[in-house]
């Protein structure tokens, strides 16, 4: 017997005092009336039996009341009658009250919801993913996840959080579970040895807990792919010895990102673009200034890794910091930088950009808004910790924001949501502005400024099984692919993006390039261009046209016909 | 001691003896089966099938099992008797009415027998640790 049955058994173990109570009075009132004497319609002298007595005392004490049956009480069976009806009540009332403390009762209640969750879980059929901790960035990433047909299985250490699952409208039904998922048996019951599991997320708050988590999946299902997230360095490489989890750490996302936008402004615009839910409009370009002195307000350990990515592009930078430990490589003031006697000091005339980085999002708006009114040409960058306090920050048109909750969504999202549209972002954050200028070009011209949809096509016998043979003969290139089967003069709407070649990624690569088998295309483009190009990849006859301009015959007899 | 121990040896094994007592006799002579004792004995099987409840060890479900099987055959017999009796308004048994009723309690006594069994193996494999 599993832990899903322990319902019922909690039932039945506190019903058995009530039941025990009520059989005993009643055999108690039945022995009673079979004993006391009454008398016929005759008037003789007449005993009930115990059928009689058990007829009576079901009706009585159910409060039936059919009256003296079968025949007239005599005063002694009236009276026994009285003791027998309080006695039932009595009875009744403790039976009715067990039931219904039973039903308020909490233990009753989780084991029922525990026993809910399971049969849910076993339930699933399709590939899901366990998402463990449904904060902030869990919900993002479970609506996101949920808009692209993933399956889920949440849990979370709070209660609320959990019944609030229930009103978010997800499409499809997602269990939830209030347990501790670094609890290696919760994560168990949420699935994570369920054949049919494809992954497991781990954004709760507390990150030994996600240590945790990602160790649990690691051992006991090293072929699954973790995502996990921290803020403590030392915990990534004890991490990393368990299985090779994706650690998503905000700090140093934000950092990478706003380098990457000091080296190559449309590199970052197009990543950042094409990593975003689509319908997502182009992000206007990050003036962020190339050279010049930082302030970083706050040496913890946000502002410690951004501190030193700038020097490691050679940008001077000034902290400021109440704890600040004076260090050769970069011009320390100790004090508080929301004190403007301090801020003065950094100079901020001179200074090109000011990162607020404290974990205070009041001192961070005090210091942001102070800065902005002593040099309005400064670049911001602000961190915001609570999600609460965004509208303040809009207000004040911080160039840059570091939302951690947020960030983490967004870099789970591309890691677990498509894992083509992960390595060409990897590939793509190296290239330079020109390149990525070009592409963004490329794209916006073919299909607008908003974000279509991103997919992926394989040259093999399941993904294009009209194409396969014309490729085999390395014949066929990129630019001649891309046109529409009805009218081959007319492009489709769809850039390709990349060719993923066995362990290389081409990126958007020229018309000229021939086409192999097991290639893998990462494509982009509108729903009617995707379809279009998925009659060109399935039916032979679209295949021939697109490619050579001759129209051969759907059926067999057409096609003997024009072959002659 | 456990006094719950000693509540429910003491409900398993009155249930047992009532229902012997009420068994023993000839099986076709109604004046040696006495109606109270069947009215003892169901009671108090019912009350036993109760007090096993909610036990998930392999011993509690066997224990369960025996207990459901003989509260059925008392209630089958006490239903049976209270049948008879009202075919003709207080005429005692037959003989061959009474023996059904019996041979159906001595079916509970069987299961009865089985039930009292595994409490004194439950008990002789009992360390004290």
């Amino acid at each position: 017997m599993g832990p899903s049955s322990t319902a019922i058994f909690l039932v039945l173990r506190r019903m058995r005092a009530p039941l025990i109570v009520l059989i005993s009075l009643f055999a108690v009132s039945i022995l009673g009336l079979t004993l006391m004497p009454g008398v016929d319609a005759e008037g003789k002298p007449w005993h009930m039996d115990p059928f009689e007595a058990f007829y009576f005392m079901s009706y009585t004490a159910t409060t039936i009341g059919f009256g003296e049956i079968p025949h007239p009480f005599t005063t002694a069976q009236r009276a026994w009658v009285i003791v027998s009806i309080y006695l039932s009540v009595v009875a009744w009332a403790y039976a009715i009250g067990s039931v219904l403390a039973l039903l308020q009762d909490r233990g009753f209640k989780e084991a029922l919801s525990l026993q809910r969750f399971e049969r849910r879980v076993r339930g699933l059929r399709e590939p899901f993913l366990i998402l463990a901790g449904f904060g902030q960035a869990g919900q993002v990433v479970a609506r996101s996840l949920d808009l692209t047909d993933h399956r889920l299985v949440v849990l979370d250490v709070e209660p609320a959080r959990i019944e609030a699952l229930d009103l978010a409208a997800f499409r499809s039904d997602v269990p939830g579970l209030a347990a501790d998922a670094s609890n290696p048996l919760e994560l168990r019951r949420a699935g994570l040895e369920s054949s049919t599991c494809e992954g497991v997320i781990a954004l709760t708050n507390d990150d030994q807990a996600n240590l945790a988590i990602a160790m649990t999946a690691g051992l006991l299902r090293p072929d699954l792919p973790v995502v996990c997230r921290t803020l403590e360095d030392g915990l990534v490489e004890r991490m990393r010895a368990f299985g090779q989890p994706m650690i998503v750490d905000p700090f140093n996302l934000f950092g990478d990102g706003l380098m990457l936008a000091v080296r190559a402004p449309q590199t970052a615009r197009l990543v950042t673009w094409l990593t975003s839910d689509s319908g997502t409009k182009l992000p206007a370009p990050m003036t962020i200034p190339r050279r010049g002195r930082w302030v970083v307000c706050g040496y913890g350990r946000f502002g410690g890794h951004l501190a030193a990515d700038l020097r490691r592009y050679g940008m001077p930078v000034t902290v400021i910091d109440p704890r600040a430990q004076p260090n050769a490589d970069m011009e320390f003031i100790s004090g508080d930088a929301t004190d403007p006697d301090v801020l003065v000091q950094a100079r901020l005339s001179d200074a090109v950009a000011l990162a607020a980085a404290s974990d205070n999002d009041i001192s961070n708006l005090s210091v942001l808004a102070e800065a902005q009114r002593a040099n309005p040409d400064l670049f911001l960058v602000g961190r915001q910790n609570d999600p609460a306090d965004a509208p303040l920050f809009e207000a004040l048109q911080v160039e840059s924001m570091l939302v951690p909750t947020q960030l983490v969504a967004h870099e789970v999202l591309a890691r677990i949501g498509d894992a083509t549209v992960w390595r060409f972002v990897q590939e793509a954050q190296k290239q330079d502005d020109a390149w990525s200028t070009e592409l963004l070009d490329r794209i916006t011209a073919t299909t607008g400024e908003v974000l279509s949809d991103r997919w992926t096509v394989d040259l093999d016998e399941h993904g294009a099984p009209a194409l396969l043979d014309h490729v085999r003969t390395g014949r066929v290139q990129v630019g001649a692919l891309l046109h529409d089967p009805q009218d081959r003069d007319r492009s489709l709407g769809v850039v390709l993006l990349a060719i993923m070649r066995r362990d290389q990624v081409l990126l958007a690569p020229p018309d000229d390039e021939p086409l192999a088998e097991n290639d893998r295309l990462l494509l982009i483009g509108e729903p009617q261009d995707r379809r279009a190009l998925d009659t060109v990849l399935s039916v032979p006859a679209a295949a021939e046209y697109v490619l050579s301009g001759r129209r051969i015959g759907q059926s067999w007899v057409w096609r003997t016909l024009v072959d002659r | 001691m456990n006094f719950e121990k000693v509540v429910f040896g003491f409900f398993v094994v009155l249930a047992a003896t009532l229902n012997f007592g009420f068994f023993l006799g000839p099986i076709d002579n109604p004046s040696v089966h006495n109606a109270g004792e069947l009215f003892a004995a169901v009671v108090v099987n019912l009350i036993a099938l109760v007090m096993k409840f909610g036990d998930r060890t392999q011993i509690g479900a066997v224990h369960l099992a025996t207990s459901l099987v003989a509260s059925l055959q008392l209630v089958a017999a006490a239903g049976l008797w209270s049948y008879y009796n009202h075919l003709v308004d207080g005429a005692p048994l037959s003989p061959e009415q009474i023996s059904s009723v019996v041979s159906l309690s001595g079916g509970a006594l069987l299961a009865n027998i089985i039930s009292v069994t595994l409490l004194v193996v439950e008990t002789v494999s009992f360390r004290r640790q």
